[in-house]
């Protein structure tokens, strides 16, 4: 039997917006490393349907392990991102013209296509620096840094956790924190929430007026218990909550502004000599505040060397958006040295209270916040994957895992006005991930 | 809201103190301690998943900490 | 309350001396020296790291009465004879299959380590392996074998 306890725990491989505390694991009170470096590297192709996102990316870290458990994590993700997401404006039976972020030139969607907003996402660079260790025999302690960087996206973080061994090691309690602030720079400046978009401007006074950008703070409160139920079961339970202030807004979304009757977009007139929106469309607004709670349970069943994984989480918040999330993975192993592993994830989600389709043009004032986001709608999505892994000659682990992921919106019959009834109003998304991954070092 | 969270804690300190009567001995923890009964077993893997997800969907995180194992030192 | 914890330790053990473990273990092979019980099994790190240094105390203090026994505690004595090949003990290995003698001792931790004075009372126990803490072992062994003079 080989006794390499590797265990992959990591620090937190953060990426722009993801919540810190989401992303890490803290080493057992317990920890088994021998002293020396070992890594964790990956690359990653993930691929969205209709040219949508595509994103390549290499992700590594490097773990170096001191004597008596003493653990420094570094880590380092490169993301290539191309292609483009819905900027929330509907398709219509008629060609659409939107005004670039920049504020340049314009761009035209086909009839019956979902616009796409002309993202120029090139390079993202994100690195985090972790530290764990016991302190005497029953605490072990974590804290953490973490940036990223992108062309309009700059985060910077930091994160601890403490935890506590009772009954004999069986149960462990810990609580932890994070905090993030990030800033937004968007290509033309941040937009007035629920304005027009503006046509296209050839002076060149930067961004006409607008901030040029804006930020948010995120908090992230986590507290957990682990549980040993029997030589073969191990559960969690986590309870997070999470707040986040300032700029929430996504500063290239919009909303179509409709006919009151026929549902279609409404056009705007262009003045001769002038490039623009060729119908009326309004930047989004959402709060200023949001505040989720997660409740998460995860159990591993070690079943004559075949293990399940499987968990749950529910997540509420005071967006009025509900989650419940399924997650299942099956480690078959083949033999000694090679194992298969299929996975399953259901997820659904109730749309935010500000959420819609489109607004309406019908000489009412706009409400206060409204947002066409594909992600604060009303989905379902599954993952179906396979991943399939294997020791090298040298000892070292490899694999490699193919996963399907789609996404698809229940958008309610009475936000539909006229014609949106015979349409697609929601940009239902397939996507796949590959990910290859080796691990080595001691 | 303040409910839900009330049982949540509620939930976890009745976990922890009924937990007295659960586990193993601590020689009963071969299996804990296989790499592949870790809470997280590929950590790149699993904040790849955690990105992904967090920006397709309105949820994010959940998981993460210490425990388990093989309970040694 | 220590006290009472070691007089109900040496009761046990008298009691147990008696009572005949299947891979007979029997302290009173043992009396007049200072015995280390070192608890341990194949998957436990914390335990691989120790052998080195059990294997020097070994060497080092054998010839003054010393006796090191590693009691292994894995559920498959393969496993444990696997580990064994990899990471040899000059020490003797003794199987506690029924686990009679790591509930006897009243092992809370992986591994544990108990030091036993020449008529079998435990002097000293430390909890897990720490290389930091190594020469504070060795003080303990060493405090022991005092007590043979």
């Amino acid at each position: 039997m080989k006794n390499t306890d590797k265990i992959s725990i990591t620090a937190a491989l953060t990426a722009a917006t993801c919540t810190l505390l989401g992303t890490t694991a803290l080493q057992p009170v317990q920890a088994q490393e021998e002293p020396g470096w070992d890594f964790n590297t990956s690359l990653l192709y993930y691929a969205e349907s209709d040219d949508r996102v595509q994103d390549l990316s290499l992700k590594t870290l490097s773990r170096r392990t001191f004597v008596d458990d003493r653990i420094l994590s570094l880590g380092l993700t490169v993301d290539a991102l191309t292609g483009a997401t819905p900027n929330g404006a509907l398709p219509q039976s008629f060609p659409q013209t939107f005004t670039k972020p920049s504020g340049k030139n314009t761009f035209t969607t086909p009839p019956g296509e979902f616009p796409i907003d002309d993202s120029f996402r090139d390079t993202r660079v994100a690195i985090s620096a972790d530290w764990e260790q016991p302190l005497g025999r029953l605490y072990a302690m974590n804290v953490g840094v973490s940036a990223s960087a992108e062309y309009d996206y700059l985060h910077l973080g930091v994160n601890a956790k403490l935890s506590r061994d009772f009954n004999n090691r069986n149960t462990t309690l810990s609580g932890g924190f994070a905090f993030a602030s990030d800033q937004l720079d968007p290509v033309g400046g941040v937009p007035d929430p629920l304005t027009q978009m503006r046509n296209v401007r050839d002076d060149d006074d930067g961004n006409g007026g607008r901030a040029s950008n804006d930020s948010k703070e995120i908090l992230d409160l986590v507290l957990g218990i682990t549980q040993v139920m029997s030589r073969n079961f191990l559960m969690q339970f986590n309870y997070s909550y999470s707040d986040s202030s300032g700029y929430l807004n996504d500063p290239y979304k919009i909303l179509t502004s409709v006919d009151p009757i026929t549902g279609e977009a409404v056009p705007v007139p262009q003045i001769p000599g002038t490039e623009g929106p060729s119908h009326l469309n309004y930047y989004e607004n959402r709060p200023d505040t949001r505040s989720k709670h997660s409740l998460y349970t995860q159990g591993k069943y070690y079943m004559n060397g075949k293990v399940l994984d499987a968990s749950y989480r529910y997540m509420t918040d005071d967006w009025e958006i509900d989650s419940h999330t399924i997650d299942m993975r099956l480690r078959w192993p083949i033999g000694d040295d090679k194992y298969l592993e299929p996975h399953l994830r259901f997820y659904t989600q109730t749309a935010a209270e500000f959420y819609q389709i489109s607004l309406v043009d019908d000489g009412q004032p706009l409400p206060e916040y409204a947002s066409a986001d594909y992600r604060l709608a009303d989905f379902d999505a599954i993952t179906a994957g396979l991943k399939f892994g294997w020791k090298t000659g040298g000892g070292n682990d490899m694999s490699v895992r193919l996963e399907l992921y789609s996404q698809s919106g229940n958008v309610s019959p009475s936000q539909l006005i006229g014609s949106q009834a015979d349409q697609d109003v929601y940009p239902d998304m397939d996507a796949i991930i590959f990910q290859y991954s080796y691990m080595f070092g001691k | 809201m303040i409910i839900s969270r009330f049982v949540a804690v509620l939930l976890a300190l009745g976990i922890l103190s009924g937990c007295s009567s659960m586990g193993v001995e601590p020689w009963e923890r071969d299996v804990l301690a296989k790499e592949e009964m870790q809470l997280t077993t590929d950590a790149i893997e699993a904040a790849t998943d955690d990105h992904i997800y967090f920006s397709k969907e309105a949820s994010s995180g959940g998981r993460g900490f210490g425990g388990g194992g093989c309970g040694c030192n | 309350m220590r006290q009472l914890g070691l007089l109900s330790a040496v009761l046990l053990l008298s009691w147990q001396a008696s009572v005949a473990d299947n891979a007979t273990f029997n302290i009173t092979d043992h009396e007049g020296k200072v015995v280390v019980l070192d608890f341990w099994a194949s998957w436990c790190v914390p335990c691989r790291r120790s052998f080195p240094w059990l294997n020097e105390m070994h060497a080092k203090y054998g010839d003054d009465g010393l006796v090191i026994i590693g009691v292994n505690l894995d559920q498959e004595q393969s496993e444990a004879e696997a580990f064994l090949q990899e990471f040899p003990a000059q020490f003797q290995i003794h199987y506690d299959e029924s686990k009679a003698l790591a509930t006897q001792y009243e092992v809370v931790a992986m591994p544990s380590s108990y030091v036993l004075g020449p008529d079998g009372e435990v002097l000293k126990r430390h909890y897990g392996f720490k290389v930091k803490k190594q020469e504070e072992y060795e003080a303990a062994i060493v405090a022991a074998l005092e007590k043979l003079k």
